[in-house]
């Protein structure tokens, strides 16, 4: 037994002289990012990485339907070829949103007075390839509801596609049509388009998909200037992974734009948080090898800072409130114990230490203002942000 | 050159080996093992690794760290594959160098050694990619089932012989105190350069433990190291052996002896005590708890040293946990959690570590022990009423080297890097 015959291990370590796939430009690029983008300038290039984002986001939720986590017929339309199985944890932590998300928006949803139903409207930033509206109509859960969705216009203009193609997406009840119409190519492709219904001779736009660049929305100087937007009802607008990517100047300057324009309106984020540990810094490392940077994590590193973040942009106590938990504690507390058992049969989760580092690293904070449509929401928030 | 060797070669280029060499590798793998009891003895001197999931490279630097094999005598608990991108050639070669060197490398089995778990956390998927058919997977679940499922070290020595890995001069006025070594120092933390982080001396008396319920240790390595050692020292005689098992113990098994009398060239069962072993975590409780992983249990402190005292043993080493500082004792450090997979998952930012346990020179501590109830007449049994009494055996000196995942430019890494996954 002669170690000689043993080749030494660090001279089969490829050295700086190997291989080199980190020389060669980015190292990883998620399939959509690369379409088309010879030539194009390094903020294109950025914000692509960003819309790539949302392809990830959407084979995260396929393999949590696949797998039965979720119930959501409409996932698969949304990704090509037959999607990639997740591991456990990414499947919870997809589920544990989703759920979270879907708490919120019921509870905002839900009618104090059946009789006298409340239209309420819904703005989804960076919607992408969300399927929470088709969800929604799926539960008949679309009436006396108006519901946006902002995106990049590549964007919004393949989500239009894809819901022109698929009969399940582009099914339509009675007075409903979609416009543009479907007949015709759209004018241009940041024209907006979506379902308009026709009640008692009156019609209204129920969804519409506006293709715009978020960070061009302050320019815009009137509501009225955005198809549909309404200000006289409760309002609801969601970020799930959107602004977290935006300069902090141009995130306040988005929620300040809905905020100085409709009375009452609340708000959910759900993005990360704990950048400062070394499961924080690795994430920052590792979306930075992607091309993606988070400008959010910098100034709001705890629940606190989430909180703080929405009371100055006028969620605050004296004419609403807000509050923030980390999807840790919202899968320990938001769901009921016989739910959780039925996800964890699914696959068995084993990395219970990898799953609670993960989940405190992503926060669902939300807040409100105005005293119609919130009602919901009370008893929702239970712990004091750390 | 054998096959054997040029297998090893290949393998440690981070290269799969053809097929056919993997189904000759395993059926030799199974012959070895099959000799091999539920428990093997090993003796120290002998480093103890936790946790892999197939970081190839970061495997390699474990052995740059640790020394080589067969310079070094390694003890692996189990957890080879899974999760990382290379657990084929991660356990392939651990399997290669228990073949070539069976005396210089114990390998146990974790959870992930297991049909079940490896379909659903990578290893099956790998091999599929790899091999374009699961036979290459079949073979390797075949060996999982030979595993041991424990390993006892004997002759630790009570104190730190100086280290011999060489000292790089990054670590510059500390290299000196590497030629000399206070007798009373138990515990030993060592950076992956061999600078040394921390020492903690034995505690010469007994120490009332209280307000000890924090999981957390103190933070107490150098700045940027993340090292801990959240021991106070250990108190008490020196001499008994350490136990290495993956997961933890169990409520069916009371003493070490009743181990080696199971059924273990099965899949791993779903509950019973061949689970257990594999699937527990030590926790601040009492007594036994249900474990949130679905399998195995939780145990506390009073658990551990009943079950300590009553086996003769100083120390129960065991894997399964990510510690995000590499290792952490408990309990008075009765047990430890030994994690070897540094930025596990490529992901989490943690570092990783190995335990050092040297051999006993002097003589005293040569032990005469056994393993359970032959020669011990309380078994275990009345143990927790007595606890406060008892004379916990004290651990055997501990050197702990802490590393960090090996760095990108030298993994040769294919085009593809891989991408940790995150909720975007």
């Amino acid at each position: 037994m002669s170690a000689q015959q043993i080749p030494n291990l660090l001279s089969l370590r490829g050295g700086p002289r190997s291989r080199g796939g980190r020389g060669r430009g980015r190292g990883p690029s998620t399939s959509d990012a690369d379409h088309g983008i010879s030539g194009s300038n390094a903020r294109n290039r950025k914000d692509l990485d960003i819309q790539s984002t949302d392809t990830d986001a959407a084979v995260s939720r396929l393999s949590a339907v696949s797998l039965g986590y979720l119930h959501d017929p409409y996932a698969a339309l949304f990704v090509a070829g037959g999607g990639t199985r997740r591991m456990p944890i990414i499947n919870r932590g997809t589920y544990t949103r989703t759920t979270a998300l879907d708490i919120l928006i019921n509870a905002f949803l839900a009618h104090q007075d059946p009789n006298q139903p409340q239209v309420k409207q819904i703005i989804s930033l960076g919607a992408g390839t969300d399927t929470r509206y088709f969800r929604l109509r799926s539960q008949d859960k679309q009436h006396n509801l108006i519901y946006h969705e902002f995106d990049f216009p590549t964007v919004s203009e393949t989500k239009r596609r894809t819901v022109l193609g698929n009969p399940m997406l582009s099914k339509l009840q009675e007075e409903e049509y979609i416009f543009p119409d479907p007949r015709h190519p759209p004018p241009s492709q940041t024209a907006e388009w979506g379902i308009t219904q026709t009640k008692d001779g009156v019609s209204e736009t129920t969804y519409c998909c506006h293709p715009l660049d978020l960070r061009q929305l302050p320019k815009i100087q009137t509501l009225q200037e955005i198809l549909g937007l309404r200000n006289d009802i409760p309002t609801l607008v969601i970020s799930e992974c959107c602004l977290c990517y935006l300069d902090v100047d141009s995130s306040r300057d988005v929620v300040k734009w809905f905020s100085d324009r409709i009375p009452s309106l609340g708000i959910i984020l759900y993005e990360p948080i704990g950048a400062d540990d070394p499961f924080g810094q690795m994430m920052v490392a590792n979306l930075a090898a992607r091309g993606i940077t988070m400008p959010s994590l910098r100034p709001y590193k705890t629940l606190l800072d989430q909180k703080t973040r929405l009371g100055e942009l006028g969620f605050s106590k004296d004419s609403g409130g807000q509050e923030a938990e980390t999807v840790e504690k919202i899968w320990e507390q938001w769901i009921p114990s016989t739910e959780k058992e039925r996800v964890d049969s699914l696959e068995g989760l084993d990395e219970v230490e990898e799953w609670q580092m993960l989940a405190r690293h992503y926060a669902v904070v939300w807040g409100w203002r105005g005293s119609l449509g919130w009602e919901g929401w009370n008893g929702l928030g239970t712990t004091t942000a750390s | 050159m054998s096959d054997l060797d040029r297998a090893i070669a290949q393998l440690r280029a981070c290269r799969p080996i053809p097929e056919a060499q993997v189904r000759e590798l395993c059926h030799k793998a199974r012959e070895l093992l099959i000799e091999e009891g539920n428990v093997v003895t090993v003796t120290a001197p002998v480093t103890i690794c936790g946790d892999i999931h197939g970081q190839f490279h970061d495997l390699m630097e474990l052995f740059r760290v640790g020394g080589d094999v067969p310079d070094t005598n390694y003890l692996f608990m189990g957890d080879f594959v899974d999760r990382g991108f290379y657990s084929l050639e991660s356990f392939l070669l651990l399997l290669c160098l228990k073949v070539r060197y069976p005396d210089r490398m114990t390998l146990i089995r974790g959870n992930h050694e297991s049909r079940q778990i490896t379909t659903v956390y990578g290893f099956y998927d790998e091999c599929l990619r790899k091999y374009g058919s699961a036979n290459v997977w079949r073979y390797c679940c075949e060996v999982f089932d030979y595993l041991a499922l424990g390993a006892i070290v004997l002759g630790a020595s009570s104190t730190l012989e100086p280290s011999k890995q060489k000292v790089t001069a990054s670590s510059n006025s500390l290299t000196s105190t590497q030629e000399y070594l206070d007798p009373d120092i138990e515990i030993e933390v060592l950076s992956s350069d061999g600078g040394i982080v921390k020492r903690f001396p034995r505690q010469k008396t007994v120490k009332t433990v209280g307000g000890n319920k924090s999981s957390s240790p103190a933070k107490t390595g150098a700045p940027g190291t993340g090292a801990s050692g959240s021991s106070g020292g250990s108190v008490g005689n020196p001499g008994g052996a350490v136990l290495c098992v993956h997961g933890g113990l169990s409520p069916l098994i009371d003493t070490v002896d009743k181990i080696r009398l199971l059924d273990r060239k099965q899949e791993v069962p779903h509950e019973g005590a061949m689970c257990d072993l594999l699937w527990s975590d030590p926790d601040e409780i009492d007594g036994w708890g249900l474990s949130p992983r679905g399998a195995g249990f939780l145990f506390g402190a009073d658990i551990v040293k009943v079950f300590n005292h009553a086996n003769d043993l100083s120390l129960i080493a065991r894997a399964h946990q990510l510690v995000m500082e590499g290792f952490k004792e408990m309990f008075d450090a009765s047990i430890v959690t030994v994690w070897s997979a540094p930025n596990y998952c490529y992901r989490c930012g943690n570092v990783a570590a190995i335990l050092e346990l040297g051999e006993d020179g002097s003589g005293e501590g040569i032990i005469s022990r056994s393993n359970g109830e032959v020669n011990r007449s309380d078994g275990g049994m009345p143990g927790l009423l007595k606890e406060k009494e008892k004379v916990l055996l004290s651990g055997p000196a501990r050197r702990y080297r802490v590393f960090q995942a090996a760095p990108q430019d030298s993994r040769g890494m294919p085009a593809k890097k891989p991408v940790a996954d995150y909720f975007l």
